[in-house]
């Protein structure tokens, strides 16, 4: 028979083509060939001593792999690595009861300065308010600050060259990048203000009034500003935020999540008007994601690129209408658009439309809404 | 045309003689088979439904409501692996003696269960912690965990030795009261099905998610699912109808149409679901989807399962349960120890384990990447997993043509290739959403297609692995298989903390949103994925120990009829029972079966 042949053949065939003889009193002890004999009833050989093994390789197993476990899991409060210039602040693990720390020197030993903070080193902390950056800092990435849910203030020291902090807001040295807008940053505001009470739209007495929003959830980036960092605002506790005309890049995620977020205001010398500012250039991916109270929003013609999801999930159906951001204006004609603007996908938002999602409708060569209107 | 209607015609005259008795030479009468199909379609149904609940970070309850920390899942596991040893031991001699123990060793377990609720209890209500030195290391060390303080570590470990008090004595209550009426499979079905219908609703309606301080909120979670996870509605059924015949082929068949038809009742209701949750106002974050979504949904799967799941019956050729061989602790456990393609198994679910914590890879392609929820979702996740249906009626001609081995290899190696070409398109394609989502899908459906034989022709094998350990020690020892999970679990826990500490470090914690950030998503998906890679390639070599055929499987079976044969004709001078319609090897007495060997 040929290989092909026996491929083809029907392997199970084999059960019509088997039948054993077995001795009736072999039932329980006949050998198959090329298998183990059956062992049933039978005391196992040398049974004392494999208990034994069994039972030393399984305490050794269990406790080794404890102990690595038990020391891979534990973290001190403070992790470094160290690098070329200094030490790199590399992961923060509270265990409970920080809530103010200060990063400057390893233990207080100024020859070991840090000079880096690292991306997600107070990941998901939920105890602290402040955090100082010492004078040796160089670096900090943009997501250092990640969920770090109280946080209200961060302070740089003055004498640091590369960073500094506008009221407890980080900015690099010379203020044209906007790197982190604490996310309880508003707590701040409020007991600077004198305001007990937390407000929200559902809060008795209507919710937030024009005074509590000018004093607590209003932020004026400097008109030095030109970029605003990423994640620089997310999470944020605001409804008002005013850009310079200056600015030119929002950066991924930059107002990510930021709920509350209802109006977007330019300012220039001559005044203010709504939404983006003339001049913006990049709007990086998932910049506005989320925010669903905004409910106008403008791309001026000097944008050259926008991001994917840039806008998602700002308009949301209610009550069977669309809210939020249910028309997207932009300057440029719909020709120009396409061809001067490197738009990613599913940069507009888009609303639940029968079962499937439907993307909002753009108007193209719009003209900007006064602020009066809004 | 003429002859497709006679053989219709045939098949459907065919289907009414037999319909209430069996074809010749087979045991299962079709009605049997629509009871299958409805039957093991909604228990598998019910049983993914409870996948959407389920005690760890890729849960939509804890992603968006509980939040818990991802460290502490694994932490938790640590903390309850020791004792874990001593539970598993005393459920195996249970299991594996399905339920039936001689009486003092029956007060014994009782006495010692009961002892472990009253200990659990006490562990969690009371604070041990407060007997240790507060600045002391073992103090220091424990509230140094994520998640956790010294004293949530006792409460944590109170409820593992309440659960398995509790566990364990229901295990032998309704095993001795069901098992001699209903089957080793399909008994805990019908003592599980009410409690766990209750505890599905209670999981949504009670608002502890609301706990402000994140240790009380993780062992609270943790009491919660552990009383949750008292009542397994496991797919049973689906068990009982693979063990449905003593003939291999009809086993064969029955898991090809019955049992594979009854799955596209689970594609119906995994369709259905995402559109009823994309009505919700949040979605996927909408509580409502565990107040009235799930329960609703679960609720019926349970109410038909129930209705149809009657008649069938497992057919394994083994003594009555009056002649079970008893088999003791050790004689379990060096039982399955000489079953050396147990081995291999462990061997390759070791290997395996380099793939654990990580995130599912579909789940955040979907939501992160796509964006995805109402119809387009169910219909994209409909057909990637349709995408494995079609092979699967192909099922027969490959374990015809292929051995166990080479599917097993081929798998291994479908899934190397597969999430290499995610990798790249990842690392390449990141930024374009629509391209790099595609090519990702279409991988997706590939190893879905890929899969579908090599795990029919898994679960054929395992069946045939028990066939052959009935062969070895006179008993399936099926729980006893466990003592290789002894000796990999500590591996496997130590392995399996790798991918979550690297998921930390690249910003993933209770904060799912980190996903958004394309940076991360990247790394959190793509490095783990190259860890499963490696996987997969060096699980290709355990397989080419594998030997065991269809030459072989015919033998041990026909040792299995003989001895069945044999003690049945001992007890009480009758004959096999479950036995085919016309007279088989099985009916025969083992002097006069016939030499072809």
């Amino acid at each position: 028979m040929s290989r092909k042949e026996k491929q083809k053949r029907d392997t199970t065939a084999v059960y019509n083509e088997i039948k054993l003889d077995i001795p009736a009193d072999e039932v329980w002890t006949y050998q198959i060939e090329g298998l183990k004999a059956p062992s049933i009833g039978k005391p196992v050989e040398n049974a004392g001593r494999k208990k034994v093994i069994v039972v030393i390789s399984l305490l050794i197993a269990i406790g080794l792999s404890i102990f690595f476990s038990v020391r891979a899991v534990h973290s001190e409060t403070y992790n470094y690595e160290q690098l070329e210039d200094g030490w790199q602040f590399y992961k923060f693990s509270n265990p409970g009861d920080i809530t103010e720390i200060t990063i400057d020197c390893i233990d207080g030993d100024p020859s070991k300065p840090i000079t880096e903070i690292r991306e997600y080193a107070f990941n998901c902390d939920d105890k602290l308010t402040e955090i100082t950056v010492g004078k040796n800092v160089k670096k900090i990435d943009g997501k250092s600050f990640y969920s770090v849910w109280n946080l209200r203030n961060i302070h740089v020291d003055k004498d640091n060259p590369n960073y500094c902090d506008l009221d407890g807001v980080l900015y690099n040295k010379d203020m044209t990048e906007v790197i982190c807008y604490p996310i309880d940053h508003d707590a701040y505001l409020r007991e600077k203000a004198g305001i007990k009470e937390e407000l929200w739209p559902w809060s008795e007495g209507g919710g937030y009034d024009d005074a509590y929003i000018e004093k607590v959830q209003t932020y004026k980036i400097p008109e030095t500003v030109v970029k605003v960092g990423e994640l620089a605002f997310n999470y944020a506790n605001l409804v008002t935020v005013c850009l310079p005309e200056g600015l030119r890049t929002i950066e991924t995620l930059a107002f990510f999540k930021s709920t509350s977020l209802a109006n977007i205001i330019t300012y220039n010398a001559g005044g203010r008007y709504l939404s983006l500012p003339e001049g913006l250039e990049y709007i990086g991916s998932d910049a506005f994601s989320y925010d669903q109270a905004l409910s106008y929003m403008f791309i001026p013609s000097s944008v050259k690129y926008i991001g994917h999801h840039a806008f998602w999930d700002t308009c949301y159906k209610e009550d069977g209408e669309v809210r939020g951001v249910n028309v997207m204006n932009v300057a440029l004609g719909e020709e120009e658009f396409r061809t001067l603007v490197d738009s990613n996908d599913h940069w507009l938002p888009s609303y639940d439309w029968k079962l499937l999602k439907k993307t909002i409708d753009t108007n193209y060569s719009a003209t900007r809404q006064p602020l009066e209107n809004k | 045309m003429a002859d497709i209607g006679k053989k219709v015609t045939g098949f459907l005259h065919d289907v009414k003689t037999h319909w209430k008795t069996p074809p010749e030479g087979k045991y299962v009468p079709y009605r049997e088979y629509k009871d299958i199909f409805l039957a093991v379609g909604f228990n598998y149904s019910g049983n993914k439904t409870l996948e959407y609940i389920v005690f760890a970070a890729s849960c939509y309850l804890m992603m968006y409501h509980y939040k818990l920390p991802y460290l502490t899942f694994s932490v938790i596991n640590i903390i309850n692996m020791p004792l874990n040893y001593i539970w598993t031991m005393m459920t195996w001699y249970i299991a594996d003696n399905l339920g039936f123990m001689p009486k003092k060793n029956e007060r014994k377990f009782y006495f010692v269960y009961m002892m472990l609720i009253v200990i659990g209890v006490l562990l969690i209500v009371f604070d041990p912690s407060v007997l240790f030195n507060q600045s002391g290391r073992f103090v220091t060390y424990m509230n140094s965990l994520e998640g956790i303080s010294c004293s949530s570590a006792f409460k944590i470990l109170g409820t593992h030795i309440l659960w398995n008090g509790w566990f364990g004595a229901r295990n032998i209550f309704w095993r001795k009261k069901l098992v001699p009426k209903y089957g080793r499979y399909k008994y805990s079905l019908y003592c599980n099905a009410i409690p766990k219908c209750i505890a599905v609703i209670l999981i949504g309606w009670l608002p502890f998610y609301n706990i402000p301080d994140v240790i009380t909120r993780v062992w609270v979670a943790n009491l919660m699912f552990a009383i949750f996870n008292l009542f397994p509605f496991d797919n049973s059924l689906e068990m009982c109808a693979q063990n449905i015949s003593p003939d291999v082929r009809e086993r064969i068949w029955v898991r090809t149409i019955p049992i594979k038809l009854s799955h596209f009742l689970n594609s119906v209701v995994a369709i259905l679901m995402p559109v009823f949750i994309g009505m919700l106002r949040y979605e996927w974050a909408d509580i409502n989807l565990f107040k009235y979504i799930i329960p609703g949904f679960f609720i019926f799967c349970v109410a038909v399962t129930m209705i149809f799941s009657g008649r069938i019956k497992e057919r394994i050729p083994q003594p009555p349960l009056e002649r079970k061989v008893s088999i003791s602790f050790w004689d379990g456990m060096f039982g399955v120890m000489r079953n050396k393609y147990k081995w291999v198994n462990t061997v390759v679910n070791l290997i395996d384990s380099l793939g654990n914590g990580m995130l599912p890879f579909a789940t955040i392609l979907y939501l992160y990447t796509f964006r995805l929820s109402g119809l387009i979702y169910s219909l994209l996740v409909a057909l990637v997993s349709f995408a494995g249906t079609p092979p699967d009626f192909f099922a027969p001609y490959f374990l015809k043509r292929f051995s166990y081995k080479q599917l097993m290899i081929f798998y291994q190696l479908s899934r190397a290739i597969g999430n290499a070409l995610i990798v790249v398109a990842l690392l390449f394609l990141g930024d374009r959403v629509n391209l790099c989502g595609t090519i990702c899908v279409l991988v997706l459906i590939f190893m879905e297609m890929t899969k579908t034989i090599p795990v029919t022709a898994g679960h054929d094998m395992d069946i045939r692995i028990n066939d052959y350990q009935m062969y070895l020690s006179g008993e399936r020892l099926e729980n006893f298989s466990g003592v290789f999970g002894w000796f990999t679990g500590p591996i496997t826990s130590f392995v399996g903390l790798i991918i979550p500490l690297m998921l930390l470090k690249y910003g993933f914690n209770s904060n799912w949103d980190v996903l958004f950030i394309d940076s991360s998503r990247i790394n959190i998906i793509v490095v783990p994925i190259i860890i499963d890679i490696i996987g997969y390639v060096l699980m290709t070599i355990p397989y080419l120990k594998w030997d065991y055929d269809d030459r072989k499987q015919a033998m041990v079976m026909e040792v299995l009829k003989a001895r069945e044969a044999a003690t049945h004709g001992s007890l009480d001078g009758s004959e096999a029972q479950d036995e085919p319609a016309e007279p088989a090897p099985a009916d025969e007495t083992p002097a006069e079966s016939e030499v072809t060997v």
